[in-house]
């Protein structure tokens, strides 16, 4: 072969590798430049789901701050009014406990005496507190002379604020009557009343 | 314990029992009869002498204090708080016992309530009133996905206030923990009622529960307006405390040595759902139950299932292959969920979706089998289409997050995804303008 048909050879070899390379230097940048553009649809779909996701937590924090502080809110109002009840009753214990002199006291008692008497027998034991012994062993004696019973007053007292405890001669079968128990008893219609109160709701 | 020297005592009535010490428990009265009575004590007998116990009998039945104030609150499985607040103030008292819904006054239940779970919103769907059963398996994850209904469940498209009450029965201290740790993080406490009774609380206590969490439930329910979706869980460990107290009882026992008022006993119960003519409110029930070693033939699911309106069973299979929320679909049904979805309710679709999705999944699974036998060489084009249907359903539309809300365009729309793997001429169940709308797939 002679070197200009060499040459020849070796131009056209290097011109269609060039050539070759060019074309792969393009399909590569096309390639790059597809990538780009895909990878910027696909980062914005990502973009988009992470900010979905954040408004969607964002949400969801500002529900349970709400929701937390609202009812944080709410229970310490319940735990200002429990106090405030609690101190209601403690008030209105101690002016009851201040009441057994008035007439109505007196028919209370006998009430009482009498529902405890039908309840557990005519033959009853029956306990009050100190103040109220005498008024007690008073209307007992009525009773005993009215209704034919033998109910019987302890001397020893109870600490109540009012009322009598009662119990068959046995000790088998009691019954507290005291107003302390009455209340007790009573004490959750009672304190739905204050609540409105409170509330300054008027049902 | 037995009291005697009894004559006015009536059944099921309270007593409070006051020990030497002046402690106070309370109990019912079980058996009347011969100047005796057997009372079942509430928080047990342990330190009870013979001697000095004093027992008052309330003539009364057992009674829940009930008003607008529970929610937010956590109480004990028999109706006391728990939460370290006061009694709440009652709006009135309620016997736990409730009274039978009239038949007659009864509503059909046709509403949706979105749970922003998938599997559930897109083929099982809730509805309200309805009373549907999660059937699951010792250790899988019912629990979560209950916390996860309770956290998530919604009436969409209104301004109705919704409501949950939750009954743990029978749980350990961790999963009470757990739900009142789940509601009070996502901020749901403040819609929700919380009944805790745990596993070593005594037996007589599991059986009030669901009554003092169900009474409540009817009372914002008929009374306060409100949607209230009651879940109970676990209805098992309620069922197995009906059988303790039933052979303490001497009762002659039934199926499995349950009661054989075992039946009578559920409906009580789960029929304390639905929705009264004239009323807005409804109650919806979702009882949560684990069959015994996996057993849906077991009495409680079985006499469970003939009283509720289908079931929502979670598999093994799935639950080892670690998909969350493990929903078994071909064991499972909602049979009011016609009533309750399309158009003007949900969406046009949903209901044709749902059930393309079943057949797709029924498909998916047969061609697994064969693909076992033959391999997947010997599969046709179409099945391996299924194949590939099958794997998505489990991983794109099953398979959720325990704190991911899915709304039901987004439910729906995972579920068209899905239905794109196929061709269309596969879409049979679909009509041809739902498949012109929304199919996704290669036309």
């Amino acid at each position: 072969m002679s070197l200009n048909s060499l040459e020849r050879t070796i131009d056209k070899v290097l011109s269609q590798k060039e050539s070759t390379l060019i074309s792969e230097i393009d399909s590569a940048l096309q390639n790059s430049l597809k990538n780009l553009e895909s990878s910027k649809s696909s980062l914005q779909v990502e973009y988009d789901s992470i900010i979905e996701s954040s408004k969607k937590q964002a949400e969801n924090l500002k529900r349970q701050i709400i929701g937390s502080s609202t009812l944080n809110a709410r229970n310490k109002e319940l735990v200002i009014i429990e106090s405030a009840i609690d101190e209601i009753f403690i008030m209105a214990k101690e002016k009851l406990a201040k009441s057994n002199n008035e007439k109505n006291y007196e028919k209370l008692l006998t009430r009482l005496i009498q529902d405890s008497s039908a309840k557990l027998g005519s033959e009853i034991v029956i306990q009050c507190n100190k103040t109220d012994l005498n008024l007690v062993k008073k209307l007992v004696s009525q009773e005993s002379s009215n209704r034919k019973s033998k109910i019987t007053v302890s001397n020893e007292v109870v600490d109540i604020i009012g009322g009598i405890k009662a119990a068959s001669v046995d000790g088998t079968m009691s019954l507290d009557n005291t107003l302390d128990s009455n209340i007790e008893t009573l004490k959750p219609l009672i304190r739905k009343r204050i609540v409105q109160l409170l509330r300054g709701e008027n049902k | 314990m037995v009291v005697d020297g009894v004559t006015t005592a009536s059944f099921d009535e309270l007593v409070e029992i006051e020990t030497n010490e002046g402690e106070r428990r309370l109990g019912k009265v079980l058996e009347v009869g011969s100047g005796k009575a057997v009372v079942q004590v509430f928080e047990g007998t342990t330190g009870l002498a013979i001697t000095g116990t004093r027992v008052k009998f309330l003539g009364k039945t057992m009674a829940m204090p009930v008003s607008q104030e529970l929610l937010g609150r956590v109480f004990d499985g028999l109706g006391r708080p728990n939460d370290g607040l006061p009694d709440p103030v009652a709006d009135k008292f309620l016997d736990v016992n409730g009274e039978p819904m009239n038949p007659q006054s009864r509503e059909y239940p046709t509403s949706f309530i979105q749970t922003g779970v998938s599997v559930i919103d897109g083929m099982l769907t809730l509805v309200r009133g309805q009373k549907l059963p999660i059937f699951s398996g010792s250790g899988m994850s019912h629990n979560i996905l209950a916390a996860q209904i309770a956290r998530q469940a919604t009436v969409v498209g209104t301004n109705e206030d919704f409501a949950v009450v939750f009954a743990a029965i029978g749980v350990q201290y961790s999963e009470a923990q757990y739900f009142k740790r789940s509601l009070e993080e996502s901020g749901a406490l403040k819609r929700s009622v919380l009944f805790v009774n745990l596993a070593d609380d005594p037996a007589i206590e599991r059986i009030i529960t669901p009554r003092v969490a169900l009474t409540v439930a009817e009372y914002l329910a008929f009374d306060l307006g409100m949607h209230v979706l009651a879940l109970l869980t676990d209805m098992t460990n309620y069922a197995e405390a009906l059988r303790e107290i039933s052979a303490a009882r001497e009762e002659v026992p039934g199926r499995k040595g349950y009661p054989g008022y075992l039946y009578t006993d559920l409906a009580n119960n789960y029929e304390r759902a639905g929705r009264i003519k004239g009323k807005n409110g409804s109650v919806t029930q979702m009882p949560i139950l684990s069959m015994p070693a996996d057993d849906i033939t077991h009495p409680i699911p079985d006499l469970t299932g003939y009283i509720t309106e289908g079931q929502v069973v979670l598999g093994r299979d799935l639950f080892r292959k670690g998909i969350y929320p493990p929903v078994n679909v071909m064991m499972s049904l909602s049979r009011l969920m016609k009533d309750g979805v399309g158009e003007g309710k949900t969406r046009s679709d949903h209901m044709e979706v749902g059930n393309q999705l079943y057949d797709a999944y029924s498909r998916a699974q047969e061609v697994r089998a064969l693909a076992e036998i033959v391999g997947k060489a010997g599969l046709t084009g179409v099945d391996l289409k299924y194949l590939d249907a099958g794997d998505s359903f489990e991983t794109h539309f099953l398979k959720q997050s325990p704190d991911e809300n899915r709304n039901l365009d987004e439910t729906l729309s995972r579920a068209w995804d899905i239905l794109a793997t196929l061709p269309e001429g596969e879409l049979t169940k679909i009509k041809d303008k739902h498949i012109q709308q929304y199919y996704k797939g290669n036309k």
